[in-house]
């Protein structure tokens, strides 16, 4: 079986241990239309449990907008990209960061 | 090991709603209405969770009501026929009652959420049509500017109760990892379905049907856990589409066919009217679900366990079109399908399936919409009894009547209670069981769990079911709950955005839902709507006019059945096969055309 793996790296933060984030990379494999968060769902799964994203009320069809995230440092939808080559993941700019990329805004 | 430290705050409302889709926020107002101080709590985004935003979707309404409302509606509609075409559908096993109030409520309803701001795609001769997200904001906006308290990113956990008295909640607050100790007169749960427990959700992921899990655990009764409807034709494959109705829309709306794996035509094998009446309505999400099914367990599913979705008939450039005529650029609820169309182009099709959409069933009320508990209300999809065996009509319109109904009982309900305080062992139990994941240094990981739950309800129970598959499915759900549950361990331990955390919390809640489900299932040997057995293949009037009632008492399992409410339309008599009694239903629409 011809299976093409990417590499993703994610932005992962312990509030528990950590001062500061650091990057973490993972091998996935592509399958037919996998997009990003699908891949995030993959190591979270498989390779890694403590990976968080926010997940927990997402719709993963482009609607409810909680997956934003900083991909390849543009704001993007996790579950609206495909993923196609190595990718970078990180929490959006101008938020607290909770976990990982799970964020939330400024004053709360 | 280092303790962790919990922290919980006091919040003192009059009326606590869990839910933030249509249902939620139409009892908030509702609380309102009648001067209570409301508290709304939603699971995740504010407005942007649950099944409301992902809805199509329309707002069903009798003719005349539609004209009432300012529509266009069909003149030789009215509330009888309305009410009739409701209980054919459903198979005459609804509470008629709320059927009627249903059909009475429309009307208001609608007008309301226009005057709101929900503005309109297109209306037909039953129903208006927009987009899930613009009706949750109409009342999400009203709901803010009534005075509604939210909090978002915050789950319930469990019921507060004094003597069978709810008198408030246990939440989360999920980022924070704090909890929320919510005393308040009265608790409405809007929590909707239980998609999640299915390997293809159409719904949201937070679906996981925490209101009805928690108020059985207080001892609520559930009726219609048996109905489980599946829409048919969602995509099963490529992956990142996985629960899109998107083709089910498309099935709807421009046609299309069904092929096997082994290169038949799915629909050729059944009776053509039915197949023609089922596509062109939402009974297509009974009946294309269960002939889907019967395929499936044929053995001839693709490879994704679904089956090819095609053009059929139509050339692809006809199809096609209608598609564009619609979705532009085959762009649906804001994402891009494009890359479908060409496997519509080339004769690979999508892989489609039926997958869980809606629950009929859920917590029983009564016509305020107030459960079998004091102080604890339902509303929307997680009450139980508008659409009885079978939901055609909208599940829109009914968030919004039980809604305000819920609301204006519990607002009243409120003003006659003190606020008691909470009992901290009844706390502290329930506090030790959520947190136990965190504290077990290891054990079964919740996602795997999850996954393999998910598998065993597409698998066991789909639409169509029979006794072996469904006891090996109870047997399954019985050991999770007693050997698998209590040892549930997370690698992370504190509590801020504890992913597997609230993964194990979700699926606590998954397994007592679906446990109550495949209870009233065995039990109920008959067929009916959208509960189709392949071992009880008839519809049994003279056995099965009743409701399966389902309630736990000190963790044990009572089943019981009441007649159904049939007080002004005489259901039919007799033993008659599924098939038959289902064209029956179908043929006994009202004379006014049209998809509803």
């Amino acid at each position: 079986m011809n299976e093409k793996t990417v590499k993703i790296t994610v932005s992962r933060f312990n509030p528990a241990t950590d001062k500061e984030a650091h990057l973490q990379s993972y091998l996935v494999p592509i399958t037919e239309g996998l997009s990003v968060l699908g891949a995030l769902d993959y190591i979270y799964e498989t390779l890694d449990s403590s990976l968080s994203y926010y997940d927990h009320a997402a719709c993963a069809q482009g609607i409810c907008k909680t997956c934003m995230s900083k991909i390849n440092g543009e704001p993007a939808l996790l579950c609206q990209t495909q993923l196609t080559e190595d990718m970078i993941v990180e929490p959006l700019d101008r938020f607290i960061v909770v976990r990982d990329i799970v964020t939330k805004k400024r004053g709360r | 090991m280092r303790k962790t430290k919990i922290n919980i705050k006091s919040i003192q409302t009059d009326v606590l709603v869990a839910g933030s889709g249509g249902a939620g926020f139409r009892s908030a107002i509702g609380a309102r209405e009648k001067g209570a101080k409301v508290l709304l709590v939603s699971k995740g985004r504010l407005a942007r969770c649950g099944a409301t935003p992902m809805a199509g979707a329309d707002l069903t309404c009798h003719g005349k009501g539609m004209r009432a409302a300012g529509f266009f509606g069909e003149p030789r509609d009215s509330e009888e026929k309305f009410f009739s075409d409701i209980v054919h559908q459903g198979c005459f096993l609804n509470d008629q009652r709320l059927t009627e109030i249903y059909v009475k409520d429309g009307p208001d309803r609608l007008k309301e959420m226009v005057e709101w701001g929900m503005r309109v795609n297109t209306s037909d001769e039953r129903a208006v049509d927009a987009p899930g997200t613009v009706m949750v904001d109409a009342v999400y906006r009203q709901a803010r500017r009534s005075g509604v308290e939210t909090l978002e990113d915050v789950v319930i956990l469990g019921l507060y109760t004094r003597e069978n008295e709810v008198i408030g909640a246990l939440g989360l607050d999920l980022k924070a990892g704090e909890f929320l100790r919510i005393q308040a007169k009265a608790v409405i749960l809007a929590t909707g379905g239980w998609h999640k427990a299915y390997s293809v959700v159409t719904g949201s992921r937070e679906l996981t049907g925490d209101g009805v899990a928690m108020a059985l655990r207080a001892g609520a009764e559930l009726t219609d856990m048996e109905f489980i409807t599946f829409a048919c034709n969602v995509i099963y494959w490529p992956s990142s589409y996985r629960g899109s109705i998107f083709t089910y829309v498309l099935s709807l709306v421009v046609g299309g066919e069904l092929k096997n794996s082994d290169g038949q035509l799915v629909y050729d094998q059944y009776d053509p009217w039915m197949i023609d009446y089922a596509n062109k309505t939402e009974w297509n999400k009974s009946f294309i679900s269960i002939i889907s099914g019967k395929e499936i367990n044929k053995g001839k599913a693709l490879s994704h366990g679904g089956l090819r979705y095609i053009p059929g008939r139509k050339s692809f450039e006809e199809f096609d079109q209608l598609v564009q005529d619609s979705y532009k650029d085959w762009v649906f609820h804001c994402a891009s399908f494009i890359d479908l169309r060409e496997k519509m182009r080339n004769g690979e099709g999508i892989e489609v399936g039926p997958a869980a959409e809606y629950f009929e069933g859920g917590i029983a009320v009564n016509e305020d919409f107030a459960a079998s508990l004091p102080g604890l209300y339902a509303a929307g999809e997680c009450a139980s009894s508008v659409f009885g065996a079978n939901r055609v009509s909208a599940a829109t319109m009914e968030m919004l009547v039980s809604g305000a109904r819920a609301g204006w009982a519990a607002g009243e309900y409120a003003f006659s209670q003190p606020s008691w305080d909470i009992d901290p062992k009844q706390e502290d139990t329930l506090l030790q069981s959520i947190l136990a994941p965190l504290f077990r240094e290891s054990g079964e990981k919740p996602s795997v769990i999850r996954k393999e739950l998910q598998r065993q309800s597409q698998k066991l129970m789909g639409p169509v079911r029979n006794e072996s598959e469904m006891a090996e499915y109870l047997s399954f759900l019985d050991a999770l709950k007693t050997a698998v549950i209590p040892h549930l361990a997370t690698t992370l331990k504190d509590l801020p955005y504890n992913k597997e955390w609230i993964e194990a919390i979700d699926l606590a809640n998954m397994v007592d839902t679906m446990q109550a489900c495949c209870r009233a299932s065995l039990f109920r040997k008959e067929s009916r709507g959208v509960h189709y057995r392949e071992d009880y293949p008839n519809v049994d009037n003279t056995n099965w006019l009743k409701e399966v009632v389902i309630q736990q008492a000190n963790g044990n399992w009572r089943i019981s059945t009441r007649p159904v409410n049939t007080y002004k339309l005489s259901p039919p008599s007799g033993t008659i096969p599924y098939m038959d009694f289902t064209k029956n239903m179908m043929r006994s629409h009202s004379d006014i055309g049209g998809h509803h």
